[in-house]
């Protein structure tokens, strides 16, 4: 295999770890968030066995089958988290968990009125309230 | 950078991809299927014009071009399909796709395993958790995304730049490139002394993803790397099953 189709094989990585940046950045649900994410893998895995082959190393490959333990572990830790985010709200938007971002910066509530923050399903949940970090807020805790 | 013609080709294929992507990302207004539809496969033609390489093995070409544009097609769908199940089983077709990629690159294990990996297992659990999660059809949050415009505009100047590099170092341009002029990224650096621990590079190609050549690997240059990984693999389950919402069982 000659050096072009390495090229042609780098350009299909770049694309797919492009498209998997665009349904990281867009979509709402978190299960999406994350299969985009394992997208973005998916490109960085073409470019490795690409220049595994071209060097006609197994470096590659070995790399790439490191990528795939990491993937799996992603994939399981992201699964429980998204399981106890569904249990919270009973919704898979990652806007109803905008309140988490930092205190200085808007919440995305989506560009229809209807989608905006909503209720919580259970007001007596019992958050864990986590221990302050990094420098101290301007104002006090946003009540949502 | 000079701002040759050659780089200006492409410009046409990654608007025309990001003007396919942004018509299709969710939204409220109906979206322009066969508008994107034509614009996505006129920039991959495009594309595979100015830069792919011309038809030399044939059979290894037309393969590389079938998956090829079965994973960026698939790729695409997946992450513009309003319906989270679709997209799911858009990511599946995109896994297979890359297996036959790897296959290619004369990876047959890797395929094998990331088949098993990907698409049976990390692809069923999603579906399952979209199934359990959404019964009620295609939810709000779906039907929208957030920022379309300036996310998808992003990621294709971040592509283009990825792009206008390799044709920097390479020239990914195969009707430029001479044999004179070399791509410093891809060829093999001169004069640099191999590591101690890398193998003998394997004479056969056929070789390169046997098991015995990628055990070898595995098990003598990256042993601490993979008792690593057991180990992350381990603390993950662990993470996992202390995180997992406890539940009667029906309930989600």
């Amino acid at each position: 295999m000659n050096a072009t189709a390495l090229e042609s094989q780098l350009i299909i990585g770049a694309i797919l770890f492009a498209l998997g940046v665009i349904g990281f950045l867009t979509r709402r649900n978190l299960i999406l968030i994350m299969l985009s994410a394992e997208l973005m893998l998916h490109g960085v895995s073409v470019n490795l066995t690409a220049f595994g082959k071209y060097h006609g190393n197994p470096q590659g490959q070995v790399f790439t089958i490191f990528v795939l333990t990491i993937a799996a572990c992603e994939a399981g830790l992201a699964l429980s988290l998204i399981l106890t985010l569904y249990q919270r709200r009973k919704s898979l938007d990652v806007f109803l968990w905008g309140n988490l971002s930092e205190d200085d910066l808007p919440i995305l509530s989506g560009d229809s009125p209807r989608s905006a923050m909503q209720p919580m399903t259970d007001p007596n949940a019992n958050f864990p309230h986590l221990t302050p970090a990094g420098r101290a807020p301007l104002s006090p805790p946003r009540k949502t | 950078m000079n701002w040759s013609p050659e780089n200006m080709q492409l410009l046409l294929p990654l608007c025309l991809g990001w003007l396919a992507v942004w018509s299709l990302l969710p939204r409220e207004k109906p979206r322009g299927r066969i508008l994107a539809g034509l614009t996505g496969v006129a920039a991959m033609l495009v594309l595979q014009a100015t830069s792919l390489p011309p038809a030399g093995e044939i059979v290894r070409d037309a393969m590389f071009y079938v998956f090829a544009a079965v994973a960026v097609l698939c790729a695409g769908l997946m992450i513009t399909d309003r319906n989270p199940l679709y997209a799911a089983l858009w990511f599946a077709l995109t896994t297979l796709a890359v297996c036959g990629l790897f296959l290619i690159n004369s990876a047959p294990f890797l395929a094998a395993a990331t088949i098993i990996v990907y698409a049976g297992a990390i692809v069923v659990t999603f579906l399952f958790v979209i199934m359990l999660a959404q019964q009620a059809g295609s939810a709000d949050y779906d039907r929208q995304s957030c920022q379309p415009g300036i996310a998808s505009l992003l990621s294709f100047v971040l592509l283009g730049i990825l792009l206008f590099s390799l044709q920097e170092w390479g020239g990914i341009n195969a009707n430029t490139t001479d044999a004179a002029r070399p791509g410093q990224f891809v060829s093999l650096p001169q004069g640099v002394q191999a590591n101690i621990l890398s193998q003998p590079p394997v004479s056969n190609p056929r070789e390169i993803g046997s098991l015995r050549v990628l055990g070898r690997a595995l098990f003598t240059d990256y042993l601490y790397s993979v008792e690593l990984a057991g180990t992350v693999l381990l603390v993950a389950t662990i993470g996992a099953i202390a995180i997992a919402p406890r539940r009667p069982q029906g309930h989600l």
